[in-house]
């Protein structure tokens, strides 16, 4: 089962800076609100094609988990490990740059409950089209997420193709059989990143408001800053 | 900017982070200079020598390795063979 959602969006800002903000945006929570429940960020990988002058990079963010607590208590004790809902989640990100040509592919998933539902976001990030009237002076953004859930595999081998079938045949109690369970979680999901990708657009805009009267140094600065001991 | 997964790492990441991103908004975007043999080579050495461990220790080396393969597999399902 796998759930498709698509948008586009335009940033009135230069490329460059654009893809400036896309390394900054988890900075820190004071530069970027909106990225409060990111705990940490890693760069694992990162180096330049000298072929292309592609920049390759990846990263790995720890999340405070945001699977709704409504799926949570859908799922079996065997996936969930009997925890609490608010277990930290690992997405690894990947991206390319290409100064030269002008675009930037980002991709970014979680790497542990993949069983349950896994998130896979792409981004491209370009020029705009040459014959556009607003040219050099902003980026057009097109995200696709795809959900894909396997839950419904997994019961489905627990429970053994008979005991499966009894459960789809009632009308009303399929919609807790695994498939069900399955597109709930999609869906679910699926909701809950409409609002997120709101989000991360917005703190995208912040940051590259930030930089746009500041610039990276000015960022820089506020980085040191905000890093700085505050007593708790 | 931000923590380090691995609190130890933190000053390592730190100073890492502030090359790359000087370097990036100073040199990479302006179309000069690569990331080879450059002023952030070194840190990003010791940065990274110092995640290994704590990486492995939480099986996030193992997670990167399924995360591939499971890459392969979707791409190859989803966008017909490719590469």
């Amino acid at each position: 089962m796998v759930l498709t959602h698509t948008t586009n969006h335009t940033y009135s800002h230069p490329f460059p800076t654009v893809t400036l903000a896309y390394f900054l945006r988890y900075c820190s929570p004071k530069l970027n609100p909106f990225a409060a429940h990111v705990l940490s960020t890693d760069t694992i990988e990162q180096r330049v094609d000298p072929a292309t002058g592609r920049l390759h990079t990846t990263r790995l963010h720890l999340k405070k988990s945001r699977l709704p607590p409504a799926v949570f208590k859908l799922l079996p004790v065997s996936i969930t490990g009997g925890g609490a809902p608010d277990k930290a989640s690992y997405v690894l990100e990947t991206s390319v740059v290409d100064m030269r040509e002008g675009w930037m592919t980002t991709e970014s998933r979680n790497l542990n409950f993949v069983g349950v539902l896994s998130v896979v976001e792409k981004q491209t990030y370009t020029l705009p089209e040459a014959s556009s009237p607003k040219t050099g002076g902003t980026t057009d953004v097109e995200t696709s997420v795809v959900f894909k859930s396997r839950l419904g595999e997994r019961i489905r081998d627990k429970l053994g193709e008979k005991a499966q079938q009894h459960v789809q045949e009632d009308g009303w109690l399929a919609r807790f059989g695994s498939r069900g369970i399955q597109r709930t979680i999609e869906s679910l999901a699926s909701t809950k990143t409409q609002d997120q990708l709101g989000k991360s657009r917005e703190g995208m805009s912040m940051i590259l408001e930030r930089l746009r009267h500041t610039g990276i140094i000015g960022v820089l600065e506020h980085r040191r800053a905000a890093s700085a001991p505050t007593t708790k | 900017m931000s923590q380090s997964l691995a609190k130890e790492c933190n000053e390592a990441k730190e100073r890492y982070d502030t090359c790359f991103l000087k370097w990036y908004s100073e040199k990479y975007l302006r179309g000069i200079g690569s990331l080879e043999n450059n002023e952030c080579s070194e840190l990003f050495k010791q940065y990274s020598k110092c995640l290994q461990g704590p990486l492995k220790e939480r099986g996030i080396d193992k997670m990167l390795v399924e995360a591939r393969e499971d890459n392969k597999e979707n791409d190859a399902l989803y966008l017909g063979r490719k590469k």
